[in-house]
C-alpha cells in the first residue's frame, strides 16, 4: 500500500535497474533539497564497477553490479526503493527478483512502455502479496517535495525543479495517467496559489500495477494533502472505481479532474490514442461519459481544459510560501556549469600545496605507516585494516626483490645498461620483459584459485580441464624443488596463514598440488602460486574484500603489482652494478648462436 | 501499441495447433490473386466436390449479417464472390472447408484477460444470434490465485467440452499472449472441437515473447485501412524507434494541422479544437513522445508537411505543441522540426501558413528561442510560448487566426 507520509519519514535508499540519464537528475534533486548525501546507492547495469555522477559540484562514484544477485547483502538490506528503467523485455524478471531479494523494499517504479498486460497483472498480484507498491508500467514516477524524486518526474534539468516549484511542500496532490500531463499539471500548480503535496503518474496502460483507485486512497490517507488534481483519459473503467470511492465517502477530499479524449467522437471508430488504455470500446468508456459520472458523484470536472485550469486556480488560500534555500539560483547555476572531469582518482591530491594520500596529509601518512603498509593501501585504494596484510606484503616485497642475473628481465636491464643507456631506459627494458612467461605467473595463479573456489570446481576437474586445453597451471611446478625437497620460501610464506580461519584459496591450491605432485614430484605449489593463494585469503578474510572485488583485482593485475614494484629494486641494482663495474657493450658470441636453414617445405 | 486483432486465419491456425485439431484453412490476399486460381490455392483438397466457407478476414464485426461470409459453396462459385468483395475494397479473405451441422448444436465461449484473472462467458446456445440468448450466457472468472476446479468443471459440462480441450484452450490463450478470444459458433462432436468462427485479440506488446507464433503482420488493421503514404511512413518510423509516433488523417483537406508531443497532452490539445466546435477543421491527429532524436523529429515533421502541402484548404495553421516534458529535450526535437520546416519554407509561405508553438521541458529556453528566430525570419510566426501560457491557449490562438 502506498503511504506518502511514511515516505516523508524514511531515508530513501534507491536501487536503479538499468542505465538512463534520469540518475543525475535525481541526485541534483537530492542536492537542491538540501540533502547531505545522495539517495541512490547502487545501480544494476553492465560495464564498469562504478559510474561517475555529481552530487552538487562534487563528483561521486555509485557502485554498479551486473545483476541483482551480485548485490552485497549489506546493500540488499539498505535498499528501500527502486527505479526500473530496463527495457520491457526485462521488466518482469528483474521486478520479480527485487521483490524476492530486497527485504526492506517498499516500492518501485517501472519506466518501460509496452509491457505485456500479462506481465503487469502478474506483477500486480505479486505486489499485493508482498505489500509493496509498484508504479507503472510506463510511469514517470513519484515525487514527494524535498524528499524523493523516483523517476524522470519533474524533469531532468535542475532549473525545471525551480520553474515548477518542486522544492516546496504544499497541499495538493497530482495524479495522472499521462507522464507528460503530470509535468504540465505541476507547472500549472506552480503558477497557482497552491503547492504540491506529492505527484505520481500510474501510466496509461490498461492494467496499471498501482491502480488509480489505490493512488486516490493514498492521497486521501495523506495528512498533508487537501486537494487532488487528476488527469484521466478515455478507455477502461478506472474512473468508475473512483466514483465508487466518492459515493461511499471513502474519498472525501476535493477532487478536480479532466478526462481527455472527447475528440474520439470525431473518428468513425474510436481510435487507439497514444496510451494503451486510451480507446473507448463502448459508451461508458468515453471521455464524455466519465466526465458526467464524475460530476454526478461530486468531483469538480473541467469540461474544457481552460475550465479545468480555472478550477485549479479558484482557490482562496494565500500563495504558498516558497521554502527554498536562498542560494538556490547560485546552486543551480553551479550545477548547470559543472564540467565532466578528465581524470578521476581516489588515490591522492595536491591542492593548495597540501599533498594528501587517501585523503590524509602525506606527512601524517608517512609518519604513521610503514612502506609495505603504504604500498598495500595505495594499491588497494583504501587503508589496510589488518597488520597481517602489511606483514605479508612486507615478506613478498622482500622475497621477490631479485632472483639473479639469469632471468629475462635482469638480462635485458644489464644489456641495456651496457649499451650506455640511462637508468630509466635500462629499468624500463627490464620491466617491459614482464609478461605471461616471466614474472606474470602470480596474477594468473590468483585467477586459477579464485575461479576454482568461487565456481565450486572440484580440484580434479580443474586439473583435468587445463590438461585438456594443453595449458600449464600457473603457480605449480619448480625446476629444482620437489615434494620431498620443499622450497623454504614457500614455507615462509605459508607461515602467514596461521592466523587465518578460513583458508579456502590456500586449501584449494594445496588440493591441486596433491593431484599434480602425485603425477610428478616437482609439480609443487611454487612461490608465485603461494603468494597468490595466501594473498587471496588475507584480502578476503582480513581486508573483507568480496569475491567480486577479488575478481576485479585479478582483472587489474593487482597480484603482479607487488612483484613489479619489488623487482624494480633488483633491476635498478643490476643497472647500478653494471655502471660501477664499467662493463662494455654486450655482443653475443657467434658460437652461442645457431644458424639453421629456413625450411623450404611448407 | 495495445490490443490488436489477429486475422481469423492466424487465430485458427494457433488454436488448432495447441488443440491438435487438423487445420485446412487458407489465407487469400488480393494482391496475390491475379495469377493463382482458387483451385490451385486449394490443392490440398482431394475431394472435388468439397464445399467451402469463404469470409472477409479483416477484423470486421458482424460479418454474417453484412454479407461478408458465404457458406456451403463450391470452389468454382467463389471467384465471383471474391471479385465482388474486392470491388468493395476488401483485400484479405479466409477459406476453409464447410462443415455441415445443426444450428442448434452451436455453442459460445469467450475469454478476456482482466486484472483478477480470465473472464469466461459461455453458453450452450451460440451462433449469430447469441445476443438474443443472453439469459443463457454464464459468466465466471478464472482467478490467478486459485485452481478454479469447480468453474472449469461447469464450463466443461455446460459446453460438453472435454476437460483436456478446455485446458488446451487456456494454454493457447496464455502462451500466445491473447487478451481476448471469442469462439462462436463452437461445435463439439465426439469429444473433438470444431471452431467455426474465432476472433482473437493479442497483446501487441508481447510480440517479442511469442517466438514468432504471430507478428504484427497478422493484425487485421494492418491490412484493413487504406492508409495515406504519410501514415504508413510514420508507422514505419515508429516500428524502428524507442520513441512513439503516430499519425491519423482526419480530414485531408482540413486547415488545422497539429504536431503534438506527449500521449496525454496531444489528446488535450486535440480535444480543445473539438470542444471549440472546430472538429471539421482538424486535418490530423498524431503525437510523438518518449524523447525522439533530432533525426526522428525531422522525419516525423516531413510527413506532416507532406499532408499540409496536399490539403486544398486555403488558410492553414500548424500547431506545434505539448505539455511540460519531463525528459524529452525541447532543443533537440525542435532542431529536427526546424530542419524539416526549412526545406519547405517557400511552399509554406505561399500557402499563407502560420505556425503556433507552445512547449515546455528540458532546454525549453533554448528550444523556444531557436523556433521563434526561425519562424520570424521566415514570416511563418504565429506565436511562440512556453509553459507560462495555458496549454490549450495555443489552439485558441491558432483558431483565431483561421477565423480572421
Amino acid at each position: 500500500m502506498l503511504n506518502i507520509q511514511s515516505i516523508r519519514e524514511i531515508n530513501p535508499k534507491i536501487l536503479i535497474l538499468g542505465n538512463y540519464p534520469v540518475i543525475q537528475s535525481i541526485l541534483d534533486y537530492d542536492y537542491l533539497s538540501g540533502k547531505k548525501e545522495p539517495s541512490i546507492i547502487a545501480i544494476i547495469t553492465s560495464g564498469k564497477n562504478y559510474q561517475k555522477y555529481f552530487f552538487g559540484t562534487q563528483q561521486i562514484l555509485i557502485p554498479t553490479f551486473r545483476d541483482i544477485n551480485k548485490l552485497p547483502p549489506s546493500l540488499c538490506q539498505q535498499i528501500n526503493l527502486s527505479l526500473n528503467v530496463l527495457s520491457n523485455r526485462r521488466v518482469l524478471n528483474s521486478t520479480q527478483e527485487i521483490l524476492q531479494k530486497l527485504p526492506n523494499l517498499i516500492g518501485s517504479v517501472i519506466f518501460a512502455e509496452n509491457l505485456p498486460e500479462k506481465h503487469s497483472i502478474n506483477l500486480y498480484h505479486l505486489a499485493q502479496k508482498s505489500h509493496t507498491w509498484i508504479l507503472g508500467p510506463s510511469s514517470i514516477g513519484l515525487l514527494v517535495p524535498k524528499k524523493l524524486k523516483l523517476g524522470v518526474i519533474g524533469g531532468i534539468e535542475a532549473r525545471q525543479f525551480l520553474q515548477s516549484n518542486l522544492l516546496t511542500n504544499g497541499d495538493t496532490a497530482v495524479l495522472s495517467a499521462s507522464g507528460g500531463m503530470t509535468g504540465e499539471l505541476m507547472s500549472i500548480l506552480a503558477k497557482s496559489t497552491r503547492g504540491l503535496s506529492f505527484a505520481l503518474s500510474f501510466g496509461g496502460d490498461r492494467f496499471p500495477i498501482l491502480t488509480p483507485k489505490e493512488a486516490f486512497l493514498a492521497a486521501q490517507a495523506d495528512p498533508q494533502t487537501k486537494s487532488i488534481i487528476y488527469y484521466g483519459e478515455l478507455g477502461g473503467y478506472d474512473e468508475y472505481e473512483i466514483i465508487e470511492l466518492l459515493k461511499t465517502k471513502q474519498l472525501t477530499k476535493e477532487v478536480i479532474c479532466y478526462i481527455g479524449g472527447a475528440i474520439a467522437a470525431l473518428f468513425p471508430q474510436s481510435p487507439q490514442f497514444g496510451h494503451a488504455k486510451a480507446m473507448a470500446k463502448n459508451d461508458q468508456e468515453t471521455a464524455q461519459a466519465k466526465q458526467a459520472a464524475l460530476k454526478a458523484a461530486g468531483a469538480k470536472v473541467g469540461e474544457t481544459f481552460s475550465e479545468f485550469v480555472e478550477l485549479i486556480n479558484s482557490n482562496k488560500h494565500e500563495k504558498i510560501k516558497a521554502d527554498i534555500n536562498s542560494n538556490i539560483q547560485t546552486m543551480i547555476d553551479q550545477i548547470t556549469q559543472r564540467k565532466e572531469p578528465l581524470i578521476t582518482t581516489s588515490i591522492s591530491a595536491d591542492v593548495g600545496g597540501q599533498p594528501t594520500l587517501l585523503g590524509e596529509p602525506l606527512l601524517d601518512f608517512a609518519r604513521h605507516n610503514s612502506f609495505p603498509s603504504i604500498v598495500g593501501s595505495l594499491f588497494l585504494g583504501k587503508k589496510l585494516i589488518s597488520k597481517d596484510t602489511e606483514n605479508f606484503i612486507d615478506i613478498v616485497l622482500k622475497l621477490a626483490v631479485d632472483h639473479g642475473p639469469y632471468v629475462s628481465g635482469a638480462i635485458n636491464t644489464i644489456i641495456t645498461a651496457r649499451a650506455g643507456r640511462d637508468l630509466v631506459s635500462s629499468l624500463a627494458a627490464g620491466l617491459l620483459t614482464i609478461g605471461p612467461r616471466f614474472g606474470g605467473a602470480t596474477n594468473e595463479a590468483a585467477d586459477h584459485w579464485l575461479t576454482g573456489v568461487t565456481q565450486n570446481i572440484q580440484p580434479a576437474a580443474f586439473v583435468e580441464q587445463l590438461a585438456k586445453q594443453g595449458r600449464r597451471i600457473s603457480g605449480i611446478g619448480h625446476k629444482k624443488y620437489r615434494i620431498d625437497q620443499p622450497d623454504p620460501r614457500v614455507k615462509l610464506l605459508m607461515d602467514h596463514t596461521k592466523d587465518l580461519t578460513d583458508k579456502r584459496f590456500t586449501n584449494y591450491a594445496l588440493e591441486i598440488e596433491k593431484l599434480t605432485t602425485a603425477k610428478k614430484g616437482n609439480l609443487i605449489l611454487n612461490v608465485d602460486g603461494t603468494i597468490a593463494c595466501v594473498m587471496l585469503d588475507i584480502l578476503s578474510e582480513k581486508e573483507k574484500l568480496t569475491d567480486e572485488k577479488l575478481g576485479q583485482l585479478v582483472s587489474a593485475e593487482f597480484f603482479n603489482a607487488i612483484f613489479v614494484l619489488s623487482r624494480s629494486v633488483g633491476f635498478i641494482a643490476h643497472f647500478l652494478d653494471q655502471k660501477r663495474l664499467d662493463e662494455g657493450l654486450f655482443r653475443m658470441p657467434e658460437d652461442l648462436v645457431s644458424n639453421i636453414k629456413s625450411s623450404t617445405e611448407d | 501499441m495495445a490490443r490488436a486483432k489477429l486475422s481469423e486465419f492466424k487465430a485458427k491456425q494457433l488454436l488448432s495447433h495447441t488443440l491438435k485439431i487438423p487445420f485446412f484453412g487458407q489465407q487469400i490476399k488480393s494482391e496475390k490473386l491475379d495469377n493463382i486460381s482458387l483451385a490451385e490455392q486449394s490443392s490440398h483438397s482431394s475431394q472435388t466436390k468439397q464445399p467451402y466457407v469463404l469470409k472477409v478476414d479483416q477484423g470486421i464485426k458482424g460479418r454474417f449479417k453484412k454479407g461478408l461470409v458465404v457458406v456451403n459453396k463450391q470452389l468454382d462459385e467463389l471467384s465471383n464472390i471474391i471479385n465482388d468483395w474486392q470491388n468493395k475494397r476488401f483485400t484479405q479473405f479466409y477459406l476453409e472447408p464447410y462443415i455441415p451441422h445443426e444450428t442448434s448444436s452451436e455453442k459460445y465461449i469467450s475469454i478476456e484477460r482482466i486484472r483478477s484473472g480470465l473472464k469466461v462467458l459461455y453458453s450452450p446456445h451460440g451462433g449469430i444470434n447469441i445476443e438474443d440468448n443472453s439469459q443463457s450466457i454464464h459468466e465466471v472468472i478464472l482467478s490467478y490465485n486459485s485452481d478454479n476446479k469447480l468453474a472449469l468443471e461447469h464450463i466443461s459440462s455446460t459446453l460438453d467440452l472435454p476437460a483436456d480441450a478446455l485446458a488446451d484452450l487456456l494454454v493457447a490463450f496464455e502462451d500466445n499472449y491473447f487478451s481476448f478470444l471469442e469462439i462462436n459458433p463452437l461445435l463439439v462432436h465426439d469429444n473433438t472441437l470444431n471452431i467455426l468462427d474465432a476472433a482473437v485479440e493479442v497483446d501487441s506488446t508481447a510480440e517479442y515473447f511469442v517466438n514468432n507464433a504471430w507478428s504484427r503482420k497478422d493484425f487485421t488493421d494492418y491490412s484493413l485501412q487504406v492508409k495515406t503514404p504519410e501514415e504508413v511512413a510514420v508507422s514505419e518510423l515508429a516500428e524502428h524507434s524507442t520513441a512513439a509516433f503516430n499519425l491519423t488523417v482526419l480530414n485531408p483537406n482540413g486547415n488545422l494541422f497539429m504536431l503534438l508531443s506527449g500521449g496525454g497532452a496531444s489528446i488535450v490539445l486535440a480535444d480543445e479544437a473539438y470542444n471549440q466546435g472546430y472538429g471539421e477543421a482538424i486535418a490530423n491527429y498524431g503525437e510523438n513522445s518518449g524523447s525522439p532524436t533530432t533525426e526522428e523529429a525531422y522525419l516525423y515533421t516531413k510527413q506532416l508537411l507532406s499532408l499540409i502541402k496536399k490539403s486544398t484548404a486555403v488558410k492553414k495553421v500548424l500547431i506545434i505543441a505539448g505539455g511540460v516534458a519531463n525528459f524529452t529535450d525541447v532543443r533537440k526535437t525542435f532542431a529536427g522540426v526546424i530542419q524539416a520546416l526549412e526545406e519547405e519554407k517557400t511552399n509554406l509561405l505561399q500557402q499563407q501558413m502560420k505556425i503556433f508553438v507552445r512547449r515546455g521541458g528540458p532546454h525549453q529556453i533554448e528550444g523556444l528561442a531557436l523556433m521563434r528566430d526561425f519562424l520570424s525570419q521566415n514570416n511563418l510566426l504565429g506565436e511562440v510560448d512556453g509553459p507560462e501560457m495555458i496549454l490549450t491557449d495555443v489552439v485558441n490562438k491558432a483558431l483565431a487566426y483561421i477565423k480572421k
